[in-house]
């Protein structure tokens, strides 16, 4: 068996974190839906980087729950994955994060080490939880 | 009347869509930011304690207190999900101590630290120890304003503590594991968890403590630049 430690896959020990950041993204929808006047939110769309610990699973579970008795309430949210990004202090490189065999262990685990010179990297990117658009009913 | 089509009104049932490309996890990295400056105002030092629950962030956190007091002005915030006694134990020692009880949240973030930052006189402080709310997973996502942050893992929780929680590691400047007195009755080998830690950060430093009995907080305070 082969064990990944992308956070989109390994949901297990994470439930509250999901829920608060759901209750933010339904709070700040439904206030630029109240902008507009709007009669119902018909879709949200949002991204969630590779690098956060938010699982796009919980993330659906809370939002339906959240979204009962508002004008969300049936709409379709759309969760697009963003990769993590990183940027080397060394060298020039600027990509992925890479991920390195453990084989005594049989997992790949995330390394902030350049995949091209060894140096250290930064993590330039992957790590937002962004609402990118909505679509209303007026 | 037949002939009249449909009347159309202005504004009914228009679909349209609104591009809002709001981070909402920036929002909480732009008040980390505020705080920071807050804090460098002042020259105070903070430091973000995270790790597992039951690993010693604060008998560690105890002891930095217990070593620093002398020199420095000390104030504490602690996050735990309810009580205060983790708040009382480090006010035994005569320093300031703000207790944050997040509820039900499995984090502290920026803006409960902005909150708590309100409650100090921050001219009266040089260095401030933030205690994370115990977990591995949910506090990486959230800055809280500090210089530096450490994680505390301790031998009790097994060999692969490291492996299975790696994204943290990535958020320390300092990594402590803890309790190196039990690692042979754990059979745990610290040496291994040191190297998975370096790992995934090439830039971290990692130490062993005993931080019941002091042993190793030196070299955290080191490593601390404190």
């Amino acid at each position: 068996m082969r064990l990944d430690f992308k956070p989109s896959f390994s949901g297990a020990d994470r439930k509250m974190h999901e829920f608060s950041m759901t209750t933010q993204i339904v709070e700040n929808v439904l206030q630029e839906a109240q902008k507009h006047n709007a009669k119902k939110v018909t879709e949200v769309h949002l991204i969630i980087g590779e690098l956060t610990f938010l699982g796009a699973e919980q993330v659906r579970f809370s939002y339906n729950i959240l979204v009962e008795g508002t004008i969300m309430q049936g709409s379709k949210l759309y969760i697009k994955q963003k990769n993590g990004v990183v940027k080397c202090g060394s060298c020039d490189y600027e990509g992925a994060l890479m991920y390195e065999d453990n084989p005594m262990y049989h997992v790949k685990m995330p390394t902030l080490r350049c995949p091209k010179c060894g140096g250290v990297v930064n993590v330039i990117g992957g790590r937002e939880c962004t609402i990118k658009s909505i679509r209303l009913v007026t | 009347m037949a002939h009249l089509k449909e009347v159309i009104k202005a504004d009914e049932g228009e679909i349209f869509d609104i591009e809002l490309e709001a981070d909402l996890l920036k929002a909480n990295e732009e008040l980390a930011t505020k705080n920071r400056e807050l804090l460098r105002k002042h020259s105070v030092i903070a430091i973000d304690v995270m790790g597992s629950i039951g690993s010693g962030k604060t008998t560690l956190i105890e002891k930095l207190v217990q070593a620093l007091k002398k020199k420095h002005k000390i104030a504490v915030f602690k996050g735990d999900l309810t009580t205060t006694i983790d708040a009382e134990l480090i006010g035994r020692h005569g320093v300031e101590v703000v207790p944050i009880n997040t509820g039900k949240e499995c984090h502290l973030d920026a803006n409960l630290v902005r909150k708590a930052l309100q409650k100090i006189n921050l001219e009266g402080v040089d260095i401030l120890f933030i205690e994370n709310v115990g977990n591995l997973i949910c506090p990486a996502d959230f800055p809280l304003g500090s210089e530096k942050r450490v994680v505390v893992v301790s031998v009790t929780e097994g060999p692969y503590m490291v492996i299975k929680h790696p994204f943290i590691f990535m958020e320390a400047d300092v990594t402590v594991i803890n309790k190196k007195d039990l690692a042979q009755a754990m059979g745990v080998n610290i040496e291994k968890l040191m190297a998975d830690v370096r790992e995934i950060n090439p830039n971290v430093k990692v130490m062993a403590t005993n931080c019941r009995s002091g042993d190793g907080v030196e070299e955290v305070i080191d490593a601390l630049g404190l």
